[in-house]
């Protein structure tokens, strides 16, 4: 789907300032198999949101390759077809919602590329179901919760037949019941329609329900597992500013003191199932 | 020391038009000098339309905010005075850096309260300090610095006013995870040697768990709990009925309590629970 081939980036000199600002990447290689759930982690300014604009040709390598379906972003007669196919939610949905009535704002990507009205009706129509806000489609944005919100932000990039998803922390600005919405959406349209999704987040609870965990650390790849894998070594990823899940810490802090327990446990239901057979042992005894 | 006290207030947005929505119903609680109170609730819930009460941002249409025992709208020409001692925090305040040096951004306060330059002076550099910021950022651009810096930045802002309650609204939204630990610490630190009490408005059980030593839960406009960490987040059911969750150790504990073992729930940070499982697990110590 997506092809990161050395990729390195650095915004350019202003006309102030003499000073040439520091490389942002430096060399980047990554593939996004098509119909994957990745994660993308690193502390603020590792450049993790950078990379992801480049996925859509929002950002153009200064050194290196992104291929989007085979395509070159660099050239400007893909830019187009490229943003179709890569479609991204930011952080705030009140900074990405642009009409008075839901159904005009899921619209608008689709009108963008000038799709024929009759047919914007039908996408309209299934972005909505598919983020399950269908009941909702003559109501006002700006008076829907942070989850519906950002929902309706998801339903507007679906409306324009994307194959990839790119969020950018869309839960960051939501309470814990919105953040459950807009992830049960974004694995619902990765499990059955296929989608695939790439996930910036700093929730590391999150980035246990993706298929596999990138981790970007001062414009380079760090880590890139499941996140079984990369959530193991805790003390690499508190090394540069992340975390792991707290059931993966408090399995490892109880590993540390000598009790027998896996290295790769992500959820308090796993974490609780392996814990029992332990504790009702040492009852045995 | 100064106590805040909230009696029966309720707000009503557009009163008397079609849209009149009433987003905070009689709401009362009182806070103790120099504790960290805790606020939580879903989207809607009422918690930003309370907290713009505690400063005068907004009227209560009904009730009273009450600060050392006198309502803050008494005189209402000097509302100014109340937004001095009541500092308020907002999400996102990086966006509210404006000036062209952080000194003068991180000044902007005290200058507003009319002190002298070597009051104005001592204040920055002490709240630079309480965040973290080196002397040698003070002269850059705000637009020199981190997202991170930049939130400790307008932070420092307002604990230049040396404010005796400090309010912030998710302060830590949008950080990684060592800018969260580092914002919940400086908030702290600051509560520790100015005194202060502080409330803090967050979506983050996990924060809320580390730094809190009660919890305003607001549901509806209303107040639906208002005890000690322990005291709320023993009630992970109400919690989840009201859009809300309990830390994932806390859950943990919750399911071995489920499948019968015999654990106390009141476990809200892992080393709490490394403490309470370790004797049911033996570990070296047991073996």
């Amino acid at each position: 789907m997506i092809e990161v081939q050395d990729v390195h980036f650095q915004y350019e000199a202003d006309g102030e300032h003499d000073l040439v600002p520091p490389a942002v990447l430096r060399g980047i290689d990554l593939t996004i198999e098509k119909g994957s759930f990745v994660a993308l982690l690193g502390h603020n300014g590792s450049g993790k949101s950078t990379l992801a604009k480049h996925f859509n040709a929002i950002l153009l390598p200064t050194g290196g390759k992104v291929l989007v379906d085979g395509m070159d972003t660099t050239d400007p007669d893909n830019t187009y077809p490229v943003r179709r196919l890569v479609g991204m939610v930011l952080q705030n949905p009140d900074n990405q919602l642009v009409s008075t009535v839901v159904e005009e704002d899921v619209a608008f990507g689709p009108e963008n590329l000038g799709v024929p009205p009759a047919e914007i009706v039908e996408r309209v129509e299934e972005a909505l179901r598919t983020v399950d806000m269908l009941d909702y489609r003559t109501h006002s944005p700006h008076k829907l919760s942070g989850g519906q919100k950002q929902r309706i932000a998801i339903a507007g990039v679906l409306a324009m037949h994307p194959s990839c998803l790119v969020l950018d922390e869309p839960t960051a600005m939501l309470d814990p019941a919105g953040r459950r919405e807009v992830l049960d959406t974004v694995c619902r349209l990765n499990r059955e329609q296929g989608m695939t999704v790439v996930l910036i987040t700093h929730y590391m609870e999150e980035a246990a329900l993706a298929d596999r965990v990138v981790v970007v650390d001062d414009g380079l790849v760090l880590a890139d597992g499941t996140p079984r894998e990369v959530f193991a070594d805790g003390d690499r990823l508190r090394q540069v500013g992340l975390d792991v899940p707290q059931p993966t810490a408090l399995c490892a802090a109880l590993r540390q003191a000598g009790v027998a327990l896996p290295q790769d446990i992500l959820t308090p239901e796993e974490c609780a199932a392996a814990l029992i057979p332990l504790i009702a042992k040492k009852k045995g005894v | 020391m100064a106590v805040l006290e909230v009696q029966n207030l309720t707000y009503t947005y557009a009163a008397g038009s079609p849209f009149e929505k009433q987003a905070v119903h009689a709401v009362s609680f009182c806070t103790r000098p120099g504790e960290l109170l805790g606020i939580i609730g879903h989207t809607g819930s009422g918690k930003s339309t309370l907290v713009q009460h505690l400063n005068g941002l907004l009227r209560p249409t009904e009730g009273k905010v009450l600060l050392d025992g006198e309502d803050i709208w008494e005189k209402p020409k000097e509302i100014r005075r109340v937004r001095f001692r009541v500092g308020m925090v907002f999400q996102y305040p990086e966006y509210q850096l404006f000036e062209d040096t952080i000194y003068k951004d991180i000044a902007f306060g005290p200058r507003n309260m009319g002190l002298d330059e070597a009051e104005i002076d001592r204040r920055v550099r002490l709240a630079a300090g309480y965040v973290g910021l080196p002397e040698e950022l003070l002269d850059k651009s705000p637009f020199d610095l981190s997202g991170g810096e930049k939130r400790r930045a307008a932070i420092a802002g307002v604990m230049a006013m040396e404010p005796d309650i400090l309010v912030l609204d998710e302060p830590t939204a949008g950080l990684d995870p060592r800018g969260r630990e580092r914002v919940l610490s400086l908030i702290e630190d600051y509560r520790a040697r100015s005194g202060a009490t502080v409330l803090l408005v967050s979506h983050s059980m996990e924060d809320i768990a580390r730094v809190a030593d009660r919890v305003l839960v607001m549901d509806q406009g209303t107040v639906a709990m208002l005890d000690t960490v322990q005291g709320v987040f023993s009630r992970a059911d109400q919690l989840q009925a009201m859009g809300l969750t309990v830390p994932a150790v806390t859950q943990i504990m919750l399911y071995l309590r489920e499948q019968g073992v015999d654990v106390g729930t009141d476990v809200y940070t892992v080393s709490q629970a490394v403490e309470r499982l370790l004797p049911l697990l033996g570990g070296d110590a047991g073996c």
